[in-house]
Protein backbone atom coordinates (compact mmCIF):
# COMPACT_ATOMS: atom_id res chain seq x y z
CA UNK A 1 0.00 0.00 0.00
CA UNK A 2 1.26 3.10 -0.96
CA UNK A 3 2.17 6.04 1.28
CA UNK A 4 0.25 9.52 0.45
CA UNK A 5 2.24 12.87 0.29
CA UNK A 6 1.29 16.49 0.23
CA UNK A 7 3.41 18.83 -0.51
CA UNK A 8 3.09 22.72 -0.29
CA UNK A 9 -1.09 22.28 -1.06
CA UNK A 10 -2.56 25.26 -1.96
CA UNK A 11 -6.37 25.88 -3.01
CA UNK A 12 -8.00 29.24 -4.23
CA UNK A 13 -11.29 29.35 -5.87
CA UNK A 14 -12.08 30.88 -8.88
CA UNK A 15 -13.91 33.49 -6.77
CA UNK A 16 -10.58 34.24 -4.92
CA UNK A 17 -11.14 32.71 -1.57
CA UNK A 18 -8.09 31.35 -0.65
CA UNK A 19 -9.55 27.97 1.31
CA UNK A 20 -5.80 26.33 1.93
CA UNK A 21 -2.68 27.70 1.75
CA UNK A 22 0.06 25.65 2.64
CA UNK A 23 -0.18 22.18 3.89
CA UNK A 24 2.86 19.46 3.76
CA UNK A 25 2.53 16.06 5.15
CA UNK A 26 3.03 12.66 5.25
CA UNK A 27 0.66 10.03 5.52
CA UNK A 28 1.97 6.92 5.71
CA UNK A 29 0.12 3.77 4.53
CA UNK A 30 -1.94 2.01 6.48
CA UNK A 31 -2.23 5.18 9.04
CA UNK A 32 -5.05 7.00 10.53
CA UNK A 33 -4.96 10.70 10.29
CA UNK A 34 -7.32 13.54 11.63
CA UNK A 35 -7.94 16.98 10.41
CA UNK A 36 -9.21 19.33 12.38
CA UNK A 37 -9.25 22.92 12.31
CA UNK A 38 -12.18 25.79 12.13
CA UNK A 39 -14.87 26.14 10.08
CA UNK A 40 -13.64 26.88 6.28
CA UNK A 41 -10.05 26.06 6.87
CA UNK A 42 -9.95 23.64 3.79
CA UNK A 43 -10.03 20.47 5.48
CA UNK A 44 -13.08 19.24 2.88
CA UNK A 45 -11.36 21.06 0.52
CA UNK A 46 -8.12 18.64 0.95
CA UNK A 47 -9.85 15.48 1.27
CA UNK A 48 -11.26 16.65 -2.08
CA UNK A 49 -8.16 17.01 -3.26
CA UNK A 50 -6.83 13.77 -1.92
CA UNK A 51 -9.94 12.08 -3.88
CA UNK A 52 -9.21 13.82 -7.25
CA UNK A 53 -12.61 15.12 -6.78
CA UNK A 54 -10.43 18.75 -7.52
CA UNK A 55 -7.28 20.58 -8.35
CA UNK A 56 -4.84 22.00 -6.11
CA UNK A 57 -4.05 25.94 -7.61
CA UNK A 58 -0.61 24.91 -6.36
CA UNK A 59 1.52 22.14 -4.75
CA UNK A 60 1.09 18.37 -5.09
CA UNK A 61 0.08 14.99 -4.17
CA UNK A 62 1.75 12.02 -4.64
CA UNK A 63 1.17 8.23 -3.94
CA UNK A 64 4.09 5.90 -4.08
CA UNK A 65 2.93 4.23 -7.42
CA UNK A 66 -0.42 4.82 -8.95
CA UNK A 67 -3.25 6.09 -7.56
CA UNK A 68 -4.88 3.50 -5.24
CA UNK A 69 -8.28 2.90 -5.03
CA UNK A 70 -10.01 5.19 -2.91
CA UNK A 71 -13.30 5.07 -0.57
CA UNK A 72 -15.14 8.35 0.87
CA UNK A 73 -17.78 9.02 2.94
CA UNK A 74 -19.96 12.27 3.26
CA UNK A 75 -20.91 14.31 5.81
CA UNK A 76 -24.34 13.18 4.50
CA UNK A 77 -24.96 9.70 3.72
CA UNK A 78 -25.28 10.27 0.00
CA UNK A 79 -27.28 7.07 -0.61
CA UNK A 80 -29.58 6.82 -3.90
CA UNK A 81 -33.11 6.95 -2.40
CA UNK A 82 -34.64 4.42 -5.23
CA UNK A 83 -32.28 1.75 -4.45
CA UNK A 84 -31.96 -1.14 -1.88
CA UNK A 85 -28.43 -0.41 0.85
CA UNK A 86 -27.64 -3.54 -0.52
CA UNK A 87 -27.94 -1.66 -4.57
CA UNK A 88 -26.30 1.44 -2.84
CA UNK A 89 -23.63 -0.57 -1.44
CA UNK A 90 -23.08 -2.63 -5.05
CA UNK A 91 -22.61 0.75 -6.60
CA UNK A 92 -18.71 1.14 -7.06
CA UNK A 93 -18.72 -2.62 -8.17
CA UNK A 94 -21.38 -2.86 -10.67
CA UNK A 95 -19.35 0.81 -11.49
CA UNK A 96 -16.27 -0.98 -12.05
CA UNK A 97 -18.11 -3.82 -14.22
CA UNK A 98 -18.92 -6.51 -11.60
CA UNK A 99 -21.96 -8.47 -12.56
CA UNK A 100 -25.06 -7.67 -10.30
CA UNK A 101 -25.21 -11.03 -8.77
CA UNK A 102 -21.53 -11.23 -7.82
CA UNK A 103 -21.56 -7.51 -6.97
CA UNK A 104 -25.03 -7.98 -5.02
CA UNK A 105 -23.19 -10.74 -2.91
CA UNK A 106 -20.24 -9.11 -1.99
CA UNK A 107 -22.29 -6.21 -0.91
CA UNK A 108 -24.40 -8.48 1.43
CA UNK A 109 -21.30 -9.45 3.15
CA UNK A 110 -19.97 -5.39 3.62
CA UNK A 111 -22.96 -4.64 4.70
CA UNK A 112 -22.82 -7.50 7.47
CA UNK A 113 -19.08 -6.57 8.47
CA UNK A 114 -21.06 -2.98 9.45
CA UNK A 115 -23.43 -4.55 11.42
CA UNK A 116 -26.08 -4.54 9.14
CA UNK A 117 -27.00 -7.81 8.28
CA UNK A 118 -30.76 -8.65 7.50
CA UNK A 119 -31.56 -4.66 6.21
CA UNK A 120 -30.21 -5.79 2.25
CA UNK A 121 -33.42 -4.87 0.89
CA UNK A 122 -34.51 -2.05 3.10
CA UNK A 123 -34.77 1.31 1.54
CA UNK A 124 -32.57 4.29 3.09
CA UNK A 125 -35.96 6.02 4.23
CA UNK A 126 -36.70 3.24 6.04
CA UNK A 127 -33.35 3.12 7.92
CA UNK A 128 -32.17 5.21 10.95
CA UNK A 129 -29.40 8.43 10.36
CA UNK A 130 -26.46 5.82 12.08
CA UNK A 131 -27.80 3.14 9.74
CA UNK A 132 -27.58 5.21 7.00
CA UNK A 133 -24.13 5.97 7.62
CA UNK A 134 -23.49 2.37 8.12
CA UNK A 135 -24.88 1.62 5.04
CA UNK A 136 -22.14 5.07 3.26
CA UNK A 137 -19.31 3.21 5.03
CA UNK A 138 -20.27 0.12 3.55
CA UNK A 139 -20.32 1.38 0.35
CA UNK A 140 -16.61 3.04 0.43
CA UNK A 141 -15.46 -0.10 1.87
CA UNK A 142 -16.46 -2.71 -0.55
CA UNK A 143 -13.84 -2.54 -3.08
CA UNK A 144 -11.28 -3.08 -0.86
CA UNK A 145 -9.55 0.28 -1.03
CA UNK A 146 -6.49 1.01 0.10
CA UNK A 147 -7.43 4.69 1.71
CA UNK A 148 -10.28 5.80 3.40
CA UNK A 149 -11.63 9.26 3.60
CA UNK A 150 -13.84 10.74 5.60
CA UNK A 151 -15.00 13.84 5.78
CA UNK A 152 -17.37 14.74 8.77
CA UNK A 153 -18.87 11.09 8.54
CA UNK A 154 -20.57 11.35 12.21
CA UNK A 155 -21.51 15.13 12.78
CA UNK A 156 -25.32 14.58 12.27
CA UNK A 157 -25.46 11.95 15.05
CA UNK A 158 -26.15 11.93 17.99
CA UNK A 159 -23.58 11.06 20.41
CA UNK A 160 -24.17 7.40 21.88
CA UNK A 161 -25.13 6.63 17.81
CA UNK A 162 -21.22 8.68 17.21
CA UNK A 163 -19.85 6.37 19.88
CA UNK A 164 -20.71 3.12 18.75
CA UNK A 165 -19.78 3.99 15.11
CA UNK A 166 -16.36 5.39 16.47
CA UNK A 167 -15.67 1.77 17.84
CA UNK A 168 -16.70 0.33 14.80
CA UNK A 169 -14.65 2.66 12.50
CA UNK A 170 -11.45 2.06 14.44
CA UNK A 171 -12.76 -2.53 14.46
CA UNK A 172 -13.34 -2.04 10.55
CA UNK A 173 -9.81 0.29 10.16
CA UNK A 174 -7.73 -2.65 12.45
CA UNK A 175 -9.32 -5.74 10.47
CA UNK A 176 -8.40 -4.38 6.66
CA UNK A 177 -5.50 -2.00 7.57
CA UNK A 178 -6.55 0.91 4.98
CA UNK A 179 -5.92 4.59 5.69
CA UNK A 180 -8.52 7.06 7.10
CA UNK A 181 -7.65 10.46 6.51
CA UNK A 182 -10.72 11.93 9.01
CA UNK A 183 -11.95 15.61 9.10
CA UNK A 184 -13.47 16.29 11.89
CA UNK A 185 -14.72 19.56 14.05
CA UNK A 186 -14.58 17.54 16.72
CA UNK A 187 -11.21 17.37 18.94
CA UNK A 188 -12.47 14.68 21.26
CA UNK A 189 -13.26 12.42 18.50
CA UNK A 190 -9.94 12.92 16.62
CA UNK A 191 -7.91 12.08 19.74
CA UNK A 192 -10.08 8.78 20.13
CA UNK A 193 -9.39 7.72 16.75
CA UNK A 194 -6.47 8.71 15.57
CA UNK A 195 -2.65 8.30 15.99
CA UNK A 196 -2.13 11.88 14.02
CA UNK A 197 -4.04 14.61 14.31
CA UNK A 198 -3.44 17.28 11.97
CA UNK A 199 -3.97 20.86 13.43
CA UNK A 200 -5.34 23.55 10.79
CA UNK A 201 -5.42 27.01 11.26
CA UNK A 202 -8.49 29.39 10.23
CA UNK A 203 -8.88 30.12 6.22
CA UNK A 204 -6.73 29.57 4.47
CA UNK A 205 -5.82 26.78 6.01
CA UNK A 206 -2.35 26.17 7.21
CA UNK A 207 -0.92 23.40 9.39
CA UNK A 208 -0.18 25.12 12.85
CA UNK A 209 0.22 21.40 14.69
CA UNK A 210 1.29 17.75 13.45
CA UNK A 211 0.31 15.89 16.96
CA UNK A 212 1.12 12.49 17.36
CA UNK A 213 -1.40 10.08 19.76
CA UNK A 214 0.73 7.42 20.95
CA UNK A 215 -2.21 5.54 22.64
CA UNK A 216 -1.92 1.73 21.28
CA UNK A 217 -5.39 0.17 20.01
CA UNK A 218 -7.74 -1.36 20.44
CA UNK A 219 -8.91 1.80 22.43
CA UNK A 220 -12.45 0.91 24.63
CA UNK A 221 -14.96 4.06 25.59
CA UNK A 222 -12.80 4.07 28.77
CA UNK A 223 -9.87 5.58 27.51
CA UNK A 224 -12.10 9.03 26.39
CA UNK A 225 -11.87 9.74 30.16
CA UNK A 226 -7.83 8.70 30.82
CA UNK A 227 -5.22 11.30 31.54
CA UNK A 228 -3.28 10.35 28.13
CA UNK A 229 -6.46 11.25 26.52
CA UNK A 230 -6.70 14.37 28.04
CA UNK A 231 -2.87 14.95 27.30
CA UNK A 232 -3.24 14.90 23.77
CA UNK A 233 -7.10 16.79 23.78
CA UNK A 234 -5.29 19.57 25.53
CA UNK A 235 -2.31 19.68 22.91
CA UNK A 236 -4.48 19.43 20.47
CA UNK A 237 -7.03 22.60 21.78
CA UNK A 238 -4.33 25.09 22.50
CA UNK A 239 -2.83 24.34 18.79
CA UNK A 240 -6.36 25.32 17.63
CA UNK A 241 -6.74 28.04 19.44
CA UNK A 242 -3.21 29.31 18.46
CA UNK A 243 -4.52 28.52 15.42
CA UNK A 244 -7.18 31.06 15.55
CA UNK A 245 -5.16 33.60 15.92
CA UNK B 1 -63.56 3.29 7.85
CA UNK B 2 -66.92 5.27 8.30
CA UNK B 3 -64.65 8.46 7.84
CA UNK B 4 -63.64 6.61 4.53
CA UNK B 5 -67.16 5.74 3.43
CA UNK B 6 -68.12 9.41 4.67
CA UNK B 7 -65.91 10.92 1.91
CA UNK B 8 -66.82 8.59 -0.59
CA UNK B 9 -70.62 9.09 -0.10
CA UNK B 10 -70.42 12.80 0.38
CA UNK B 11 -69.81 13.75 -2.70
CA UNK B 12 -71.86 11.73 -4.53
CA UNK B 13 -74.80 12.74 -2.02
CA UNK B 14 -74.23 16.80 -3.07
CA UNK B 15 -73.86 15.30 -6.76
CA UNK B 16 -77.42 13.69 -6.35
CA UNK B 17 -78.80 17.24 -4.26
CA UNK B 18 -77.23 19.46 -7.03
CA UNK B 19 -78.82 17.40 -10.09
CA UNK B 20 -82.37 17.34 -8.43
CA UNK B 21 -82.07 21.28 -7.56
CA UNK B 22 -81.31 22.30 -11.01
CA UNK B 23 -84.01 19.79 -12.64
CA UNK B 24 -86.67 21.03 -9.83
CA UNK B 25 -85.42 24.82 -10.45
CA UNK B 26 -85.53 24.81 -14.20
CA UNK B 27 -88.76 23.53 -14.23
CA UNK B 28 -90.13 25.76 -11.22
CA UNK B 29 -88.84 29.26 -12.92
CA UNK B 30 -89.83 28.01 -16.19
CA UNK B 31 -85.73 28.62 -18.05
CA UNK B 32 -85.88 28.15 -21.67
CA UNK B 33 -84.34 25.54 -22.91
CA UNK B 34 -81.66 27.37 -24.81
CA UNK B 35 -80.69 29.12 -22.06
CA UNK B 36 -80.46 26.16 -19.69
CA UNK B 37 -81.43 22.63 -20.38
CA UNK B 38 -82.61 20.60 -17.27
CA UNK B 39 -80.35 17.24 -16.77
CA UNK B 40 -83.48 15.05 -17.89
CA UNK B 41 -82.64 16.77 -21.17
CA UNK B 42 -78.62 16.32 -21.23
CA UNK B 43 -79.82 12.42 -20.39
CA UNK B 44 -81.88 12.38 -23.19
CA UNK B 45 -79.25 13.67 -25.69
CA UNK B 46 -76.83 10.60 -24.56
CA UNK B 47 -79.26 8.28 -25.35
CA UNK B 48 -80.61 10.05 -28.42
CA UNK B 49 -76.86 11.42 -29.77
CA UNK B 50 -75.03 9.11 -27.69
CA UNK B 51 -73.06 7.17 -29.97
CA UNK B 52 -72.06 9.70 -32.22
CA UNK B 53 -70.87 11.72 -29.42
CA UNK B 54 -68.60 8.83 -28.13
CA UNK B 55 -67.48 8.80 -31.74
CA UNK B 56 -66.23 12.38 -31.29
CA UNK B 57 -64.61 12.12 -27.50
CA UNK B 58 -62.91 9.10 -28.96
CA UNK B 59 -61.42 11.58 -32.14
CA UNK B 60 -60.60 13.75 -29.26
CA UNK B 61 -59.06 11.24 -27.05
CA UNK B 62 -56.71 10.08 -29.98
CA UNK B 63 -55.05 13.92 -30.61
CA UNK B 64 -54.84 13.94 -26.82
CA UNK B 65 -52.97 10.81 -26.36
CA UNK B 66 -51.16 11.19 -29.48
CA UNK B 67 -50.03 14.90 -28.79
CA UNK B 68 -49.36 13.74 -25.06
CA UNK B 69 -47.37 10.61 -26.28
CA UNK B 70 -45.21 13.12 -28.76
CA UNK B 71 -44.81 16.16 -26.07
CA UNK B 72 -43.53 12.94 -23.75
CA UNK B 73 -41.08 11.53 -26.38
CA UNK B 74 -39.51 14.88 -27.52
CA UNK B 75 -39.53 16.41 -24.09
CA UNK B 76 -37.35 13.90 -22.93
CA UNK B 77 -34.73 13.38 -25.51
CA UNK B 78 -34.49 17.13 -25.72
CA UNK B 79 -33.85 17.21 -21.77
CA UNK B 80 -31.40 14.30 -22.48
CA UNK B 81 -30.13 16.93 -25.17
CA UNK B 82 -29.47 19.61 -22.53
CA UNK B 83 -28.27 17.50 -20.03
CA UNK B 84 -25.45 16.00 -21.98
CA UNK B 85 -24.82 19.63 -23.62
CA UNK B 86 -24.62 22.81 -22.42
CA UNK B 87 -24.05 24.45 -26.09
CA UNK B 88 -27.22 22.60 -26.91
CA UNK B 89 -29.29 23.87 -24.00
CA UNK B 90 -28.24 27.98 -24.82
CA UNK B 91 -28.78 27.31 -28.36
CA UNK B 92 -31.79 25.50 -28.24
CA UNK B 93 -34.07 26.87 -24.93
CA UNK B 94 -34.81 30.44 -26.11
CA UNK B 95 -36.71 28.67 -28.88
CA UNK B 96 -38.55 26.44 -26.70
CA UNK B 97 -39.37 29.68 -24.61
CA UNK B 98 -40.37 31.26 -27.45
CA UNK B 99 -42.77 28.51 -28.55
CA UNK B 100 -44.50 28.37 -24.98
CA UNK B 101 -45.33 31.76 -24.27
CA UNK B 102 -46.75 32.48 -28.07
CA UNK B 103 -50.13 31.65 -27.47
CA UNK B 104 -50.93 28.43 -28.99
CA UNK B 105 -54.63 30.28 -30.72
CA UNK B 106 -52.42 32.90 -32.52
CA UNK B 107 -50.47 30.02 -33.94
CA UNK B 108 -53.20 27.71 -34.62
CA UNK B 109 -54.33 29.95 -38.24
CA UNK B 110 -51.43 29.78 -39.92
CA UNK B 111 -50.57 25.73 -38.76
CA UNK B 112 -53.75 24.98 -40.14
CA UNK B 113 -52.92 26.96 -43.94
CA UNK B 114 -49.62 25.08 -43.72
CA UNK B 115 -50.83 21.18 -42.92
CA UNK B 116 -54.37 21.91 -41.71
CA UNK B 117 -55.52 22.02 -45.57
CA UNK B 118 -54.91 18.40 -46.37
CA UNK B 119 -54.96 17.00 -42.94
CA UNK B 120 -57.16 18.73 -40.27
CA UNK B 121 -56.00 16.38 -37.76
CA UNK B 122 -52.63 16.62 -38.49
CA UNK B 123 -52.71 20.42 -37.58
CA UNK B 124 -54.48 19.77 -34.35
CA UNK B 125 -52.34 17.30 -33.14
CA UNK B 126 -49.11 19.97 -33.85
CA UNK B 127 -50.89 22.27 -31.83
CA UNK B 128 -51.64 20.62 -29.46
CA UNK B 129 -48.27 19.02 -28.90
CA UNK B 130 -47.06 22.60 -28.93
CA UNK B 131 -49.34 23.04 -25.63
CA UNK B 132 -48.03 19.94 -24.17
CA UNK B 133 -44.21 19.98 -24.81
CA UNK B 134 -43.04 22.33 -22.29
CA UNK B 135 -44.24 21.07 -19.45
CA UNK B 136 -42.26 17.73 -20.23
CA UNK B 137 -39.33 19.82 -21.73
CA UNK B 138 -38.98 22.39 -18.64
CA UNK B 139 -39.76 19.52 -15.65
CA UNK B 140 -37.25 17.10 -17.31
CA UNK B 141 -34.24 19.48 -17.80
CA UNK B 142 -35.30 20.31 -14.19
CA UNK B 143 -35.06 17.16 -12.44
CA UNK B 144 -31.77 15.53 -14.69
CA UNK B 145 -30.00 18.62 -12.73
CA UNK B 146 -31.60 17.81 -9.54
CA UNK B 147 -28.98 15.06 -9.20
CA UNK B 148 -27.42 15.15 -5.05
CA UNK B 149 -24.12 16.94 -6.13
CA UNK B 150 -22.54 14.54 -4.02
CA UNK B 151 -23.52 11.64 -5.59
CA UNK B 152 -22.48 13.16 -8.74
CA UNK B 153 -18.70 13.28 -6.92
CA UNK B 154 -18.79 9.88 -6.00
CA UNK B 155 -19.67 8.79 -9.91
CA UNK B 156 -16.67 10.38 -10.59
CA UNK B 157 -14.99 9.12 -7.67
CA UNK B 158 -15.65 5.76 -9.12
CA UNK B 159 -14.98 6.54 -12.54
CA UNK B 160 -18.61 5.91 -14.08
CA UNK B 161 -19.01 6.48 -17.59
CA UNK B 162 -21.28 9.24 -19.03
CA UNK B 163 -24.03 6.79 -20.06
CA UNK B 164 -23.82 5.01 -16.06
CA UNK B 165 -24.04 8.08 -14.46
CA UNK B 166 -27.05 9.12 -17.30
CA UNK B 167 -29.10 5.47 -16.41
CA UNK B 168 -28.14 5.35 -12.55
CA UNK B 169 -28.09 8.53 -11.06
CA UNK B 170 -29.83 11.42 -13.58
CA UNK B 171 -32.36 9.50 -14.95
CA UNK B 172 -33.86 7.81 -11.05
CA UNK B 173 -33.24 11.62 -10.16
CA UNK B 174 -35.39 13.18 -12.13
CA UNK B 175 -38.18 10.67 -11.85
CA UNK B 176 -40.25 12.71 -9.73
CA UNK B 177 -39.85 16.26 -11.42
CA UNK B 178 -40.48 13.98 -14.84
CA UNK B 179 -43.90 12.49 -13.63
CA UNK B 180 -45.26 15.83 -12.30
CA UNK B 181 -44.23 17.05 -15.51
CA UNK B 182 -46.17 14.69 -17.45
CA UNK B 183 -49.42 15.09 -15.17
CA UNK B 184 -48.96 18.77 -16.22
CA UNK B 185 -48.95 17.64 -20.34
CA UNK B 186 -51.71 15.17 -19.48
CA UNK B 187 -53.89 17.99 -19.04
CA UNK B 188 -52.53 20.35 -21.32
CA UNK B 189 -52.88 18.02 -24.07
CA UNK B 190 -56.90 18.02 -23.42
CA UNK B 191 -56.57 21.72 -23.63
CA UNK B 192 -54.59 21.73 -26.88
CA UNK B 193 -56.71 19.74 -28.40
CA UNK B 194 -60.08 20.95 -28.05
CA UNK B 195 -58.36 24.34 -28.29
CA UNK B 196 -56.83 23.00 -31.57
CA UNK B 197 -60.03 21.69 -32.80
CA UNK B 198 -61.55 25.14 -32.04
CA UNK B 199 -58.78 27.47 -34.21
CA UNK B 200 -58.95 24.45 -36.82
CA UNK B 201 -63.13 24.63 -37.33
CA UNK B 202 -63.79 22.43 -39.62
CA UNK B 203 -65.82 19.62 -39.06
CA UNK B 204 -63.28 16.76 -40.43
CA UNK B 205 -61.25 16.50 -37.68
CA UNK B 206 -64.27 15.45 -35.82
CA UNK B 207 -63.91 16.19 -31.92
CA UNK B 208 -65.99 16.53 -28.91
CA UNK B 209 -64.58 20.77 -29.33
CA UNK B 210 -66.12 20.79 -33.06
CA UNK B 211 -69.08 19.35 -31.50
CA UNK B 212 -69.53 21.94 -28.80
CA UNK B 213 -69.13 24.67 -31.71
CA UNK B 214 -71.67 23.07 -34.28
CA UNK B 215 -74.26 22.70 -30.96
CA UNK B 216 -73.69 25.99 -30.44
CA UNK B 217 -74.45 27.74 -33.61
CA UNK B 218 -77.93 25.62 -33.53
CA UNK B 219 -78.96 26.66 -29.87
CA UNK B 220 -79.10 22.86 -28.88
CA UNK B 221 -77.66 23.85 -25.69
CA UNK B 222 -78.26 20.40 -24.10
CA UNK B 223 -76.12 18.52 -26.56
CA UNK B 224 -73.13 20.81 -25.80
CA UNK B 225 -73.56 20.36 -22.28
CA UNK B 226 -73.60 16.35 -23.19
CA UNK B 227 -69.98 17.25 -24.96
CA UNK B 228 -68.78 19.12 -21.97
CA UNK B 229 -69.63 16.52 -19.39
CA UNK B 230 -67.54 13.73 -21.70
CA UNK B 231 -64.57 16.53 -22.25
CA UNK B 232 -64.55 17.01 -18.23
CA UNK B 233 -64.56 12.50 -17.23
CA UNK B 234 -61.65 12.69 -20.17
CA UNK B 235 -59.98 15.01 -18.40
CA UNK B 236 -60.32 13.36 -14.41
CA UNK B 237 -59.39 9.90 -16.44
CA UNK B 238 -56.26 11.29 -17.97
CA UNK B 239 -55.48 12.89 -14.59
CA UNK B 240 -56.47 9.82 -12.82
CA UNK B 241 -54.40 7.78 -14.60
CA UNK B 242 -50.86 9.68 -14.47
CA UNK B 243 -51.36 10.19 -10.72
CA UNK B 244 -51.53 6.35 -10.51
CA UNK B 245 -48.16 5.78 -12.83
CA UNK B 246 -46.53 7.89 -10.39
CA UNK B 247 -47.87 6.45 -7.79
CA UNK B 248 -46.84 3.17 -9.29
CA UNK B 249 -43.28 4.22 -10.10
CA UNK B 250 -42.31 6.28 -6.78
CA UNK B 251 -44.42 4.90 -4.01
CA UNK B 252 -41.55 2.96 -2.50
CA UNK B 253 -38.60 5.60 -2.49
CA UNK B 254 -40.31 9.01 -2.87
CA UNK B 255 -41.55 10.74 0.79
CA UNK B 256 -44.43 13.00 -1.06
CA UNK B 257 -45.63 10.11 -2.58
CA UNK B 258 -45.33 7.62 -0.04
CA UNK B 259 -47.03 9.44 2.77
Amino acid sequence: MPDLRLSHLARTFASGTSALADLTATIPAGAFVSLVGPSGCGKSTTLRLIAGLDAPSAGAIEWDGDRPEIGFVFQEPTLMAWASAARNVALPLELAGLRKGAALERARAALGHVGLAGFENALPRELSGGMKMRVSIARALVAGPAALLMDEPFAALDESTRARLNGDLLRLWSEEKFTVVFVTHSVFESVFLSQRILVLSGRPGRLVADIANPAPYPRDELYRTSPQFNDVARDVLLALKAGER
Amino acid sequence: MTQRLLRLVLPVLLFAALVWFWEWAVAYWQVKKFVLPPPSAILAVFQSDGASLLASAGATAKTTFAAFALAAVSGIALAALFASSRLAEAMLSPYAVILQVTPVVAIAPLVVIWVGLDNAWLAVLILAWIVAFFPVLANATAGLKAADPNLRDLFRLYRATPLQTFRRLLVPSSLPYLLAGLKTAGGLALIGAVVAEFAAASGTSGGLAWRILEAGNRLQIAKMFAALILLALMGVLIYAALTFLEWLLLRRWHGEVAR
